[in-house]
């Protein structure tokens, strides 16, 4: 096995495989490579070059390539008071104290108009670079916090359990051996989103501190936790490893469900290794280029902006805001956060055109659920369905897409949907990350004119 | 079928398997000495520890309140001072929320009894409660206590303790609900997380069982458990195949004669203590006990402790330190104290697991998922922190649930560790001389396992380069190294 090992360090015949296979063979290989490669690198360089060979779609990863960035607004954010039918008597009925005054509305037609707080995103609308996505949900809607997150981010049918993420199967399907960087998560956690067969993406929120702090800050402790932290080489570790595991290959997908813990840990701790230099060095030679609200979700697109400008090799960054679940005293919670949803995009899209990188930038929100559509005894709102989606970019179609649900026709007391997520997410990925969607996705859902 | 380890096997790997998985690990001396007592005695003393409760004393505000009077006096305020007065409270919750983490924390790691403990770790996330919506924090420790009074007693009066649970009662919506109304919360998650699992009932099962914990209440004079018979639906209920006029407590017994509930959490509890995705076979002699015995819990995890399997190399180091377990046994075999509150809460909260703020009611999803490179990368620096090489950049924390809404960084600051291990404890001067044998100790106490030829001759040289008897900036530094790495997270 090993000499086919040696062509397929040497020659690297994709971009993509560029970076991942660029550091192996650079600081962790040297120059002799090919006879003590521990086998679950065998089995993911077999691996790269079989996807790379046979994948129908490349993977982008360059300098011009689309990005999504997906917002999540977690807490389940309330669609009514974010587009408002203010035009709708049924609205003010039934929202008697915490609806928003007709005359404070920002109209987008006639019928519906947006929170006094979007100004910033009306702006955005009428240059063309927004598009709101109305009545979005799907069938049988769960009001589960946990559940219908989980619906949202594994794209599945609300009565099946889907083990990997939507955009994990992208990453699986269109970016396989790619940078882990391709996906990147602002935050601690990786979002369920990305889970994958093929697991990959990175997770940080301070770059400052997203690096290994050497507390001697000698070059021979460098070297061993460098060392320590790449999969060793040691010819042990190969007979431990046992050859058996080399029929799985063509399977490719299949490996990393297999891997031992401590194969799991190594390879985290080479993507945090990989991923920390390259964050941190943009992190220092890009600031911001515009100023951004001192918001959690202002930092986050600040960074997401930076990350941008100096060129990380990301298809997906996913940044959320929470506080959405506003069970009770809605209005100056919900006022706040519309504020600094607004304050932040307005920023983003400012940077990413100062940039020059509106037109390659997508910016894509969404929330668990909506809420009901009446106002509960606690001037707040309880779990609901269908809400409204942002798509923000220089590339966007801009517009109100999907009709706005009836308020006559209310099922179970919420909004019927009238678009499916999944739609939305299939344009995104068919149109903007030219990615297959109905392999990612299990079926064909019907586009949208968003792109 | 479980195979019982014999006491010929039972050597020093094991005896620290035990002590880390059963408890929180120990120092070299401690592996030592548990070894020393042979298999049967160990697993006994292990099994039975001592109440030590005297030695960790309530917090001071760990008190009811009057909840009635309270609302009474809040009805003659004006607004303005009703608002001040209920922030007022807030803020007071929340310096207790930080010290009630504190509290179980510093017990976790000076108890002479970690395997309660440890099993209270466990119930917490199975029977996940947070504090984000049950507020009060008195309450938060009372159902910690509760978790622990059964701990290792029996699982039926457990589940029935927790269904009277005052924080489980507001987490779970029970006492909210009515005759006409019942509230299919905790019903719901009764079955599918604490008890059956998800297949085992059906939606009807849960419609029923809702109405059966009809008039659960809570006391308001003094926050305890209050049964309001004119607000329990006294019909027939048909519930798993059986129909009567059942109470909660009767559903409960119903759920409990289900085979499926003992092979849920005998499951639950090997993937905890030992491995995932156990053999059926195992999982069934294990649920078989766990019935036989009315679901007396320590006689269960006492089969467990002495079996082949638990020592098996699927057991041994397979498993990631989980948050706590990494903040706790670090500090134990550094011989250091925990690092203060804030630096604590900072470390659980980057590393993804705050105590009495699990996620959601599935509690943490652990094993794998504890790692990302964020988290890795913070282990990695507080390890530094930890023995002291360096100072930790921290945010400054107001509240135990949720994240602050504020920015990440704005209002961090820098903390030095003025608690460093002594070097004279953690690394003898006996075994300083020969770098093999210093690696070979440190290995021992910090992986409780030997390294790779390889990694070990990594460090052999690093030592080696800084000449003959290195100075404690290099053994700090050799510390921190060989705490950032893969094989550190491994238990």
């Amino acid at each position: 096995m090993s000499e086919h090992d040696d062509d397929h360090v040497i020659e690297p015949h994709t971009s993509t495989l560029h970076t991942r296979r660029e550091f192996l063979r650079t600081s962790m290989l040297g120059a002799a490579v090919s006879f003590t490669l521990p086998v679950f690198l065998q089995k993911t360089f077999f691996t790269l070059d079989a996807m790379a060979a046979d994948s129908a779609i490349q993977t982008a990863t360059g300098k011009d390539s689309s990005i999504l960035v997906v917002l999540q607004l977690a807490g389940g954010n309330d669609g009514m008071n974010t587009v408002i039918p203010y035009a709708d008597d049924a609205y003010y009925k039934a929202r008697p104290v915490i609806g928003i005054p007709k005359n404070t509305v920002i109209p987008l037609n006639d019928y519906v108009g947006l929170n006094p707080k979007l100004v910033g995103l009306k702006g955005l609308y009428d240059q063309g670079h927004l598009s709101i996505v109305q009545g979005v949900g799907y069938p049988n809607p769960n009001r589960s916090h946990f559940r219908s997150t989980e619906i949202w981010q594994t794209a599945s049918d609300a009565d099946v359990s889907l083990p990997d993420g939507w955009l994990g199967r992208y990453f699986d399907s269109c970016c396989k051996g790619a940078d882990p960087t391709v996906g990147v998560a602002i935050g601690n956690q990786v979002p369920q989103s990305f889970a994958a067969e093929e697991p990959t993406g990175v997770s940080f929120s301070r770059p400052e501190q997203y690096r290994w702090v050497d507390g001697d800050n000698s070059g021979a402790s460098q070297n061993v936790y460098r060392e320590m932290n790449e999969p060793e080489m040691d010819p042990a570790m190969l007979d431990a490893n046992d050859g058996g595991s080399v029929d799985s290959i063509p399977g490719a997908a299949a490996v990393s469900r297999h891997e031992s813990t401590l194969e799991f840990l190594q390879r985290t701790a080479l993507d945090a290794q990989m991923s920390s230099d390259k964050i941190l060095s943009i992190a220092k030679k890009y600031p911001a280029s515009v100023s951004y609200p001192r918001t959690a979700l202002g930092d986050s697109l600040s960074l997401v902006g930076r990350m941008i400008a100096g060129g990380l090799a990301t298809r997906v960054y996913y940044v959320s805001q929470g506080g959405y679940d506003t069970h009770t005293n809605e209005t100056p919670t919900h006022t706040r956060l519309m504020g600094e949803l607004n304050d932040a995009l307005v920023a983003f899209a400012q940077d990413m055109t100062a940039q020059g990188n509106f037109g390659r930038v997508m910016v894509m929100s969404f929330s668990e659920f909506g809420r009901r559509v009446t106002q509960n005894a606690s001037n707040g709102t309880d779990h609901g369905a269908a809400a409204p989606m942002f798509v923000m970019g220089g590339g966007v179609k801009a517009g109100l897409l999907g009709k706005y649900p009836s308020l006559d026709a209310l099922n179970a007391g919420d909004l019927a949907y009238n678009v499916d997520f999944r739609s939305v997410y299939a344009t995104v990925l068919d149109k903007w990350l030219r990615a297959p969607s109905k392999e990612v996705l299990g079926r064909q859902f019907p586009l949208m004119g968003l792109v | 079928m479980l195979t019982p380890l014999h006491a010929r096997q039972w050597d020093l790997q094991k005896a620290a398997h035990l002590l880390n998985r059963a408890g929180f690990g120990g120092t070299p001396d401690e592996i030592k000495a548990f070894c020393d007592m042979g298999f049967d005695k160990a697993v006994r003393s292990v099994l039975e520890g001592p109440d030590d409760s005297v030695q960790f004393p309530k917090p001071a505000w760990a008190q009811p309140q009057n909840l009635l009077e309270m609302r009474q006096q809040n009805a003659t305020l004006p607004p303005d001072q009703k608002k001040q007065m209920q922030q007022q409270l807030q803020r007071q919750y929340r310096q207790e929320d930080i010290d009630l983490v504190n509290w179980w924390m510093q017990r976790m790691r000076y108890t002479t009894n970690p395997f309660r403990e440890k099993m209270t770790l466990f119930w917490h996330g199975h029977f996940a409660t947070s504090v984000e919506k049950v507020r009060e924090s008195y309450l938060m420790w009372l159902q910690n206590e509760t978790l622990r009074e059964h701990a290792y007693g029996n699982f039926g009066l457990m589940v029935k303790a927790i269904s009277r649970d005052p924080a489980m009662l507001i987490w779970l919506d029970t006492r909210q609900s009515q005759i006409n109304h019942p509230n299919e919360n905790f019903a719901r998650e009764v079955m599918e997380l604490f008890t059956l699992g998800i297949g085992n009932y059906t939606e009807n099962d849960v419609q029923q069982a809702a109405r059966a914990f009809t008039g659960y209440r809570m006391n308001p004079q003094d926050e305890t458990f209050r049964y309001a018979p004119l607000q329990h639906d006294e019909g027939q209920k048909t519930f798993l195949g059986r129909t009567g006029a059942f109470t909660g407590d009767d559903v409960m017994d119903i759920i409990l004669e289900q085979p499926a509930c003992a092979a849920f959490i005998a499951r639950k509890l090997w993937t905890f203590y030992a491995y995932d995705q156990p053999d059926p076979d195992l999982v069934r002699a294990l649920a078989a006990e766990f019935r036989g015995t009315a679901y007396e819990i320590r006689p269960l995890m006492n089969t467990i402790f002495r079996s082949e399997e638990f020592y098996s190399p699927d057991a041994v180091r397979t498993q990631i330190k989980s948050p706590v377990q990494w903040v706790v046994q670090t500090s134990k075999i550094l011989g250091t104290g925990l690092p203060g509150p804030q630096v604590t809460l900072n470390a659980l909260r980057q590393l993804g697991q705050v105590p009495f703020a699990p996620p959601n009611v599935k509690g943490w999803d652990g094993g794998r998922s504890w790692i990302t490179t964020s988290t890795l990368l913070y282990r990695y620096n507080m390890a530094n922190f930890a023995v002291g090489t360096g100072p930790l950049q921290v945010d400054r924390i107001r509240r135990v649930a949720n994240t602050d809404n504020k920015g990440p960084g704005q209002n961090s600051f820098q903390v030095q560790n003025f608690q460093v291990p002594d070097l004279n404890v953690v690394i003898p001067g006996q075994v300083r001389g020969d770098p093999h044998r210093l690696i070979a100790y440190l290995c021992f106490r910090l992986y409780q396992d030997p390294l790779t030829a390889h990694d070990t001759a990594t460090f052999v040289k690093y030592v080696t380069d800084h000449g003959p008897n290195p100075d404690e900036t290099t053994l700090r530094q050799l510390l921190h190294l060989m705490m950032s790495t893969p094989q550190y997270q491994l238990t």
